[in-house]
């Protein structure tokens, strides 16, 4: 379980949010929404232990998050951050980069698996052997969202997953990230979008500062 | 054979040279005309005092004295190298020093007493040349690399915070901004070294042959002054990112603010 307890955040003198509390359980699919500027990106990076509290705790299973610890929880996390654009030449580059990663070699790169993943996003397998430069924003958005469900880690934190895709492909994603979490994966998504707010488990509403 | 002397009036009618240069400058319009003139001026000012001081450096072949001008080297390239970045001096300063003087004395006394095998490696003929040609290498490939390095890491935040959200070690994270710095710094030397004597004839080997040396012993020194360099360059390196990780990152992994404010 994630469980964000009386957390506040101030940044400069914006007060981002306060005493704010919530949790998720294994399974769930939580949106954490609100206007421009309201502390959701934050959010996902205090989750990420990018960043300290001014108050309250951040904790998985009970135990909490600190300068300490972040390293070792970020290894059962999952990150797709908004209008991700990573410098490689080939999608095929992009997509195997979490592989090479030494807390990710438990699990082996199969590409008949990656291709099973894209079908279920509407991804067709001719973009893996293409151009970064030639595939859209939201494909690659999609792709990297697909590589999360061959990492399949307890907890996935995404960044606007939707915000450049049609509704017919954000629907596709949300059923993604439903499947993901019927494994038991915690889905924590930012989003402004509404569609993909109102088919989540639980909405939490960051309104600057009040919750 | 021993090294024919210049005399002033010599070296006077070697500058009078420059006059093809900034006659094309002229005839071009191109604004280096001052600049040379005054860069020429430095420069023989600069080398005569430091023909003056050197000369006096080999008199007295004093160890300490000797270590301590190789301090002051460390402290001005460090100045330099961290003035030529757009780094905060607060997060470089430090880590370039140490990472100039530890590789400089490591890999300088190890050519000095196991490939040399000099019972005096202190010795000024030896130390202070090998010093100073280390110490250049050192500024020029530390400069390029750290420049890549956080520039890049500035630019491609994006990809830093992807790694470690994703289970990356700061290591892992950090890792394809320094292969870029790597390649960047280091691809011109190793292109260098690839047409060594085809293409060139490199300036170790030329000092030693007009200083009197057989050309058989000339290239061996030449040589040893490449991969001592390169190894130099590399080490110190590794030694300044290491060092200036603890100032550029926060307790969270976090990048903090290191560009230097441009007034």
């Amino acid at each position: 379980m994630l469980e964000i307890r009386n957390a506040s955040l101030k940044l400069g003198d914006t007060q981002l949010f306060r005493d704010l509390s919530f949790s998720v359980d294994c399974g769930q699919v939580v949106c954490i929404t609100g206007d421009s500027g309201s502390g959701k990106t934050t959010m996902l990076r205090a989750i990420l232990g990018f960043l300290p509290l001014d108050d309250g705790v951040i904790s998985v299973d009970g135990e909490i998050i600190n300068s300490m610890s972040a390293e070792t929880f970020r290894r059962r996390m999952m990150y797709v951050p908004q209008e991700l654009s990573l410098p490689f030449d080939t999608v095929e580059e992009m997509v195997q980069l979490p592989f090479t990663l030494k807390n990710n070699r438990y699990v082996k790169f199969s590409y008949e698996r990656m291709m099973d993943e894209w079908k279920k996003l509407d991804l067709d397998a001719s973009f893996y052997k293409s151009s970064v430069a030639k595939v859209s924003g939201g494909q690659r958005q999609r792709m990297m969202i697909a590589v999360c469900g061959l990492l399949h880690k307890p907890i996935l934190l995404t960044d606007e997953p939707t915000s450049a895709l049609d509704e017919t492909h954000a629907r596709l994603v949300v059923r993604y990230f439903r499947e993901l979490a019927s494994k038991g994966t915690i889905v924590v998504a930012v989003s402004h979008d509404k569609t993909f707010s109102s088919l989540c488990d639980k909405i939490i509403c960051l309104n600057n500062g009040n919750n | 054979m021993g090294t024919i002397d210049i005399s002033l009036w010599s070296l006077v009618i070697g500058l009078l040279l420059l006059a093809f240069p900034i006659y094309f400058f002229r005839l071009y319009k191109v604004k280096l005309v001052v600049s040379t003139l005054v860069a020429a001026l430095r420069m023989v000012i600069q080398l005569f005092f430091i023909g003056l001081y050197l000369k006096y450096l080999f008199i007295w072949n004093n160890p300490w004295i000797n270590l301590l001008w190789v301090i002051i080297m460390v402290i001005v390239a460090s100045f330099t190298a961290t003035h030529r970045t757009g780094i905060k001096r607060s997060v470089l300063f430090i880590p370039v020093s140490v990472g100039f003087l530890a590789t400089a004395m490591v890999v300088g006394l190890y050519f000095l007493l196991f490939v040399l095998h000099l019972d005096n490696p202190f010795s000024a003929q030896y130390f202070i040349p090998i010093m100073g040609i280390l110490m250049g290498n050192m500024l020029s490939v530390n400069v390029i690399a750290v420049n890549t390095y956080f520039g890049d890491l500035q630019r491609e935040h994006q990809m830093y915070y992807y790694l470690l959200g994703n289970g990356a070690t700061r290591f892992e994270a950090t890792a394809p901004f320094v292969r870029q710095a790597m390649m960047k710094a280091f691809s011109p030397c190793v292109a260098n070294m690839a047409v060594m004597g085809i293409v060139s004839l490199p300036g170790t080997m030329i000092g030693q042959i007009l200083g009197g040396s057989a050309p058989g012993i000339a290239i061996k020194y030449q040589m040893m002054i490449i991969i001592i360099t390169f190894t130099a360059s590399m080490l110190s390196l590794m030694i300044t990112i290491i060092l200036s990780s603890r100032y550029s990152f926060d307790e969270y992994g976090k990048l903090r603010n290191i560009m230097r404010k441009h007034k």
